[in-house]
């Protein structure tokens, strides 16, 4: 009981703040008589969001399963490469300052450079996209938990004698888990995110990205903000999916 | 047979280039079995480096180091020698039985005798209740209580300290030397400790190595006659204080220009 008040009393705000500020926009539409074009009312956006519901959803699933495979294969490629570049120092050093780099330019518009390599219905480029977004995150942040462990650490294990595997078992690996899971809560907004901007660059128009422009196009404002509001439905999927992430993270810590 | 045999040791860094330091010259020493020594000096008087030297964590430029009769290499090979640092190094991973339990596991131990021998430790230490707790979970002291079980889980004939509690309030450390002789007691273990404090060094030791700096060298041994059996009483008694300045004077006895001007403990 205690706990379904203690509930209530942290979410009632949040829904309260949503609703007056869904109510207020309703009005204003109402009121000033803004056309549709310039603004849409929540009320058709939702009526619009109902009407198109299959559409959306097979526009969402095609955009989410993007991010999702870019997701896992970027992940699993960067944790691969992680163990190269901790194995072999030199590499590091090359290719370190590079995923640095290439993390602060916007690299998705490469997208448009992908799409010339693939035929025009193809959905690799973009998955290929989200894969490089996913993977430099990854392997940056699994690298440097694999090569960073503290040097009482290494000074122990070699005073037990113990060969690299048993270090890369029992110290570094261990030591990195906590690394891949803040590179997965910054992974994964990013690739949802990579995923949608991608379908900006033509290729085929299935996706939420490429739907919410085309609506737009044919003016046809309410759909496309139904399309809007599938896309953050989506993004808050992947949101949730690094929140999980990281609070499995806190638990292994518990600090 | 010594324990502990340093023949005529020495440690350059950065040997033939312009900054070479070096961190030792010419440093002979000899531990008999069971017994207590604690190196202590300022800043840069390779304290920590003869240890490392010990450990086989360094290669000596000159000189041997002989460990239980055999090399100081083959030595920790046979994990013949546990260690303990100013951390306690615990990893937050495991739970304490698995941290005591780690060298065991690298020997290729067993799970059930790992398991008895993490319980005799633990036992050891005082701490049995804590065995699945993490080492975050614990208070400063407690933790290098359980690297002090995970360095003799293996029951090694050695063990060396590196200012294991040199992080610990004072009240913790008092309890804490009390405690580390009585396991050594209990144990038999020879200790090569390295420390900051002459009164630590004092009351824990059988002999205080006095060092000092540039070259790092030993520069007076100091014969600490406390006896077997110490107790709170042992450090209001007059031969403690005897001791107390008598590590001191050697200490002194170095240039005044020496002391403190170290730019690392290597």
């Amino acid at each position: 009981m205690n706990n379904v008040v203690r509930l209530i009393s942290k979410v009632l705000p949040a829904v309260v703040f949503g609703a007056l500020f869904l109510g207020t926009w309703e009005w204003a539409v109402r009121f000033f008589e803004l056309k549709p074009y310039f603004l849409t009312a929540p009320s058709s956006i939702g009526e619009q969001f109902v009407t198109n519901f299959s559409f959306i959803r097979r526009a969402a699933t095609v955009s989410g399963t993007n991010a999702l495979v870019g997701l896992i294969a970027g992940t699993v490629l960067g944790v691969m490469m992680s163990f190269v570049l901790s194995r072999f120092r030199f590499l590091n050093q090359i290719i370190s300052p590079l995923a640095v780099a290439l993390n602060a330019v916007p690299i998705f518009v490469l997208v448009a450079v992908l799409n010339n390599m693939y035929s025009i219905t193809s959905e690799i480029p973009r998955r290929i996209m989200v894969l490089l977004v996913v993977y430099f995150i990854v392997l940056v942040n699994v690298a440097r938990g694999l090569t960073q462990i503290s040097s009482t650490h290494a000074e122990l294990m070699r005073s037990y004698a113990a060969s690299d595997i048993a270090i890369l078992r029992k110290v570094r690996v261990p030591n990195a888990l906590p690394f891949l899971f803040v590179s997965l809560k910054i992974a994964a907004p990013a690739a949802v995110i990579t995923a949608f901007v991608s379908e900006y660059f033509g290729g085929s128009q299935n996706g939420l990205g490429s739907r919410i422009s085309s609506n737009i196009a044919n003016s046809k404002n309410a759909a496309a903000w139904a399309y809007v509001l599938a896309a953050c439905l989506l993004g808050l999927l992947f949101y949730l999916f690094s929140v999980v992430m990281e609070s499995l993270n806190r638990k292994g810590e518990a600090k | 047979m010594s324990a502990v045999s340093i023949r005529n040791v020495s440690k350059a860094f950065n040997e033939g280039k312009s900054n070479q330091v070096d961190a030792l010259r010419e440093v002979s020493l000899d531990v008999e079995p069971g017994e207590f020594i604690s190196l202590i000096g300022p800043s840069g008087c390779g304290k920590s480096t003869l240890l490392r030297l010990i450990a086989n964590l360094l290669e000596p430029t000159a000189g041997e180091v002989a460990v239980n009769g055999k090399s100081a290499t083959q030595a920790r090979l046979d994990q013949d020698y546990g260690m303990a640092f100013q951390q306690a190094g615990l990893f937050d991973w495991r739970t304490v039985r698995k941290n005591i339990e780690l060298p065991l596991e690298l020997k290729g131990w067993d799970k059930s005798a790992r398991r008895a021998r993490a319980e005799e430790m633990l036992q050891l230490v005082q701490l049995p209740e804590f065995a699945d707790h993490y080492p975050w979970q614990l208070s400063g002291g407690m933790q290098q209580r359980i690297a002090i079980a995970r360095a003799l889980a293996a029951h090694p004939p050695l063990l060396l300290m590196d200012e294991p509690f040199g992080a610990l309030d004072e009240m913790t450390r008092e309890y804490m030397q009390g405690e580390l002789l009585r396991i050594c007691a209990a144990t038999g273990t020879t200790v090569v400790f390295v420390t900051h404090s002459i009164p630590e060094a004092v009351y824990l030791s059988n002999r205080v190595v006095v060092m000092s700096p540039r070259p790092g060298r030993i520069t007076k041994i100091v014969e600490v006659s406390l006896g077997a059996e110490r107790t709170e009483d042992t450090r209001n008694r007059t031969p403690f204080f005897e001791a107390i300045t008598a590590v001191r004077e050697g200490l002194r006895g170095m240039h005044a220009a020496h002391v403190g001007l170290g730019n690392d403990d290597r």
